[in-house]
């Protein structure tokens, strides 16, 4: 019944039904040893304030990384690939279906379909 | 009555009881080994190698507080899915000559994957902190994980595609590559070019264990911990469990993907002791990978900016990574003679 239940790809393989089991499992050994601990005393006042090395904290809109700096790091670092890609994308639809043709030929050329 | 889809229940319990009082014990104890060989190397003495069950236990006896900022289930829940998830893992990877647990169940794709939750659950625990240090460190450890994903994937796609070249069956079973070591399947070429994949691993286990130089999520100088600054008491105990379980996780990787070996291959033994032996040779060698992937390169090196990370990543180990994956193709060219 196990092997029915694994996820076949030709070449890879895996099991959700399994994966779940030993997640369960092991979730509840985690939170066995959670319950060992000491139980949140439902502090008050600066104890529960967010760590700021003793400022002041600011307003959430000063201090929330919104979606677009998610990645930050990751685009700051590939600056010379974004500043190329990034006026690529006029918001013209028609720009962007020729694009997608473009791709499509070169890959279709790069796998030999068209010759 | 122990049955449940086809699977013996027993079995499976017996099997996640085992590995997890293995990951978890394991797991301690070379962090404090880790930290006492560390010390050593800057002149210090160290804490002594039980020092992290110590921390552990204080950690249980102290208060666990709940930032009145934070989503609390998500916050407290966090540290419980990286422990299981990180224990779920070392399921999938042998344990000396003690095949895995589930390894018919899933390959390697999936191990590289479930890798994955453990970071994603600290990320998830940081932005529901509720504080401005948490939000930057959990963005800086989803750069992170993209950073070494790349170079991950090129290590792990070498050695299932040259099994599958050799005509090995089913090359992304961790069973299948501990079975078949691929410095036996690979000319002078692919040798080299293994070796050059087993170095890019090296340089993603820092990574995957947020250790220095890729410490940046947590960066107690810059952002006082970082994802983990609010983290207290049981919550903060159960995330160095985890740590300590996804360190031999990722040790255990890299020893069935490059040092698969073991004492029973080479020397006649009666059974019992042949297990001893192979289990006692694979702590040698997690040792062995943690020393000069973990050890060594914290101690000889600084914390990365992490555009620095991106770039390392991305850029110079990716690059090798490829190199390395090219060296492994001219081999097998030449060796099927598609190359004269």
């Amino acid at each position: 019944m196990a092997a029915i239940m694994t996820l076949q790809t030709g070449t890879g393989f895996w099991n959700p039904i399994i994966w779940i089991i030993a997640f369960v499992i092991a979730f509840v050994f985690a939170y066995l040893i959670w319950m060992l601990g000491e139980k949140d005393p439902k502090k008050t006042g600066d104890l529960i304030r967010p760590y700021l090395s003793g400022n002041p904290e600011p307003a959430k809109e000063a201090v929330h990384v919104p979606g677009g700096n998610l990645y930050w790091g990751f685009t700051e670092a590939l600056q010379g690939y974004y500043t190329r890609v990034v006026p690529l994308h006029s918001g013209i639809l028609t720009d962007y279906l020729l694009w997608f043709l473009g791709v499509m030929a070169f890959v279709l050329v790069l796998v030999g379909v068209i010759v | 009555m122990t049955t449940m889809f086809g699977i013996d229940m027993l079995a499976v319990v017996g099997g996640i009881v085992a590995i997890t009082v293995f990951g978890i014990v394991a797991g301690l104890v070379f962090l404090g080994i880790d930290r006492k060989v560390t010390a050593h190397m800057q002149a210090r003495i160290g804490p002594p190698i039980r020092q992290p069950f110590r921390d552990f236990l204080k950690l249980l006896c102290k208060d666990s507080s709940v930032p009145e900022n934070a989503i609390p289930w998500i916050f407290n829940g966090a540290p419980l899915l990286a422990l299981a998830s990180s224990i779920v893992i070392l399921l999938y990877l042998p344990i000396g000559s003690f095949l895995p647990v589930f390894g018919s169940y899933g390959d390697l794709i999936l191990v590289m994957y479930l890798l994955t939750i453990p970071a994603l659950a600290m990320v998830g625990g940081g932005f529901a902190s509720g504080s401005p240090y948490a939000t930057v460190g959990s963005q800086r450890e989803m750069v992170t994980m993209i950073s070494y994903e790349f170079p991950l994937a090129i290590a792990i796609i070498a050695i299932a595609w040259r099994l599958s070249v050799a005509g090995i069956a089913d090359p992304f079973s961790i069973g299948t590559i501990a079975a078949n070591p691929v410095w036996g399947v690979a000319g002078p070429l692919g040798i080299i070019g293994f070796l050059i994949l087993l170095v890019v691993l090296t340089w993603v286990t820092p990574a995957e264990l947020s250790r220095v130089p890729c410490d940046t999520p947590e960066a107690e100088t810059e952002l006082a911990g970082g994802l983990l600054v609010e983290y207290s008491g049981r919550n903060l105990a159960l995330f160095s469990l985890a740590s300590g379980v996804k360190t031999v996780a990722m040790a255990s990787l890299a020893v069935a993907l490059f040092l698969p070996w073991n004492v029973s291959s080479f020397v006649a033994l009666s059974p019992v002791v042949a297990y001893g032996a192979d289990f006692a040779f694979y702590l040698v060698k997690l040792f062995a990978v943690i020393f000069f992937s973990v050890s060594i390169i914290r101690v000889g090196m600084a914390r990365f900016r992490i555009t620095h990370v991106v770039s390392v990543y991305w850029g110079y180990l990716a690059g090798l990574g490829l190199i390395g994956l090219l060296f492994i193709v001219l081999d097998t060219a030449l060796g099927a003679g598609v190359i004269a």
